[in-house]
């Protein structure tokens, strides 16, 4: 089985780009069974989810900002469907819950998917990671290994859909 | 909306959905007639044009793909052009061509997010993709299917889905190998398939009756091919100019209710970009199948309902299949992939056909090769205007309709140009007023 780990966001754009950021830390360690990619946009994780074998799915993303920039939320992927949106928040055409529902329509999600959010203080063009959100890049990177390295038949597992094309 | 003591009304819609970037919508009516119509783009400018200046010459295409995540591909190739044409040089046939297999690519992410996945819901009744798909499961597979094969495409050849790197001012950085496409060749061919079941689908929706029989349509026009990566300007009023003459043609101008500049046509006004006035303008220089499959759809040559403008996509979308498949099967290997592009004092222009119709780049070039002026015009700038034209002469006959029906028709009227906000703020959310 394997597991992914899919950072998503765009690195010219201050901290949207976190997601790649810590895929690109977590590649570097080397971890055995786990794949790491990078996205620009939430849809592209449907392509990924296609692919056959994938067990276990860590999505990290750059959450609206407020009033904690750098602040961690982990999100397992449950049976509850996930709040979406009314308009877009951004340029993207859909957002993540949207990737995530989606792909929940079609019989796609894995049997563990959980998002990571780090919740983001600025988006500029061109510019670099906010301090706060730098420095939690290392707790991102721990929480996002422990999870990947957990079983996957422990706690929030979803069972196989029976009809998932695979 | 809200109904003032006098009788008016005003409708809003505070936050457009299923549309690229931020923006809003107010239409006020005033003694039963629409008086005003105002698409509010309220994200802001983001100012690359002033980023550039001062920048190297090879550094455009780079720095304006960043504009946007639909269609980097446009920006690059706009830029290419005009930093080529302001330093006097023609890349090889190899190049273009494979810059335009990398903008089929771009054609078919782009159409089909839009067709699929924004559009779609309107026409059956979903408030969007994710409700749509548990009715309809077949027809959102055929739509990522068909994304996929988009991304595939621009991953490929341009080195990543999502702004492409392999793109530099003089061509590529690595030319695509034959033995590579012939790999991607079969989802292109089932992407073909594809596209043209998705003309099927979409020729059968049913369409408001609704004809702007005064637009005037601006596209680029080539010698030979569907206008994708290249191509003079043309107007249906029977314009003709070349992209250093744009400037002379088109004028931009701010109106307060908006980030986004709007565009007027030379002894014109509002006129149009985009697939409607690409069609209708090269009709005759569609490839054999897609001209088929407008056929069959009962397109004709010319269209003036912007609600089949979903339509006109799916018959692009066989267009850009059908072009990769041609540029595909006709690759050899050999070529040199980029020229030098050695910097001189000047002024160069580019214009493309971006997914959402023509994008114009101009740069003037200090002898060092920096920047020292840059010019850009988005396609939804440059058709601002004509939505709101559109939404008037729309909404008119049917203030009877009860409110969230208007709105919803309202909306999907300014998704008939998938307009691109983020672009345009070099823009939606629906308000109504009755006064």
């Amino acid at each position: 089985m394997t597991r992914l780990l899919l950072g998503i966001g765009n690195p010219a754009r201050g901290d949207d780009g976190v997601g790649p950021e810590v895929a690109a830390r977590v590649a570097r360690l080397g971890i055995p069974g786990v794949e790491v990619a990078t996205e620009s946009e939430p849809l592209a994780l449907l392509d990924h989810l296609r692919r056959p074998g994938l067990d276990q799915v860590v999505v990290v993303d750059a959450t609206t900002p407020g009033r904690e920039p750098g602040r961690v939320r982990v999100l397992p992927v449950g049976d509850a469907h996930l709040v979406r949106p009314a308009a877009p928040t951004g340029s993207h055409a859909l957002g993540l819950a949207d990737a995530v529902e989606l792909a929940r329509s079609l019989d796609l999600l894995p049997r563990r998917l959980t998002l990571v959010g780090v919740e983001a203080c600025t988006s500029g063009v061109g510019v670099a990671l906010s301090t706060p959100v730098r420095t939690r890049l290392d707790d991102v990177v721990r929480t996002v290994t422990e999870l990947l390295r957990a079983a996957p038949d422990s706690d929030q597992v979803r069972p196989p859909h029976p009809s998932r094309p695979r | 909306m809200t109904h003032a003591d006098d009788g008016s009304r005003e409708i809003t819609v505070e936050t457009l959905a299923r549309v690229e970037g931020e923006g809003a919508m107010r239409i006020l009516v005033e003694d039963g007639k629409v008086a005003d119509v105002q698409l509010r783009i309220y994200e802001p400018p983001r100012f690359f044009e002033a980023l550039l200046r001062g920048r190297g010459h090879t550094e455009p295409p780079d720095i304006t793909s960043r504009i946007c995540g639909i269609c980097p591909v446009a920006y690059e190739m706009s830029a290419c052009l005009a930093i080529e044409d302001a330093c006097g040089v023609t890349v090889p046939e190899e190049v273009r061509l494979l810059r335009r297999l990398l903008y089929c690519g771009e054609w078919i992410e782009s159409h089909t997010l839009h067709v699929y996945l924004l559009h779609l819901p309107d026409f059956l009744g979903y408030p969007g993709v994710v409700e749509m798909s548990a009715d309809h499961r077949e027809l959102v597979e055929r739509g990522l299917r068909l994304k996929h094969a988009g991304n595939a495409l621009m991953a490929l050849v341009g080195g990543r889905a999502v702004h492409p790197v392999n793109v530099r001012v003089g061509g590529f950085y690595r030319l695509t190998t034959a033995a590579e496409l012939a790999q991607l060749r079969p989802l292109l061919v089932r992407a073909l398939d594809d596209a043209l079941a998705t003309v099927t689908t979409v020729a059968g929706l049913e369409f408001a009756d609704f004809e702007q029989d005064a637009y005037e349509y601006v596209a680029l026009r080539t010698g030979t091919d569907y206008p994708i990566e290249a191509g003079s300007f043309v107007t249906s009023g029977g314009g003709a100019f070349p992209a250093r003459d744009f400037d002379a043609w088109v004028t931009e101008h701010h109106v307060a209710h908006s980030n986004a500049l709007h565009a007027s046509l030379r002894d014109v006004g509002p006129y149009v970009v985009g697939p409607l006035a690409r069609y209708s303008l090269n009709h005759d220089r569609l490839p054999p199948t897609a001209r088929q499959a407008a056929d069959a759809a009962g397109l004709g040559p010319v269209c003036r309902n912007p609600f089949r403008s979903i339509v006109v996509r799916a018959v692009e979308l066989v267009t850009a299949c059908e072009e990769a498949l041609r540029i595909i099967d006709g690759w050899s290997d050999g070529g040199v992939p980029s020229v030098p592009v050695p910097a001189r004092a000047g002024v160069g222009y580019g214009a493309t056909e971006a997914p959402r119709g023509v994008l114009y780049h101009r740069y003037e070039l200090a002898e060092d090769g920096r920047v020292l002026d840059a010019r850009i015009v988005p396609p939804t700038s440059q058709n601002l205007a004509s939505i709101e034209l559109d939404l008037r002469a729309f909404v008119q006959p049917r203030l009877d309709l009860d409110l969230d029906e208007l709105t919803r028709r309202c909306e999907q009227a300014v998704r008939n140009y998938d307009p691109c906000i983020s672009c345009a703020t070099h823009f939606l959310d629906l308000t109504v007023e009755h006064v």
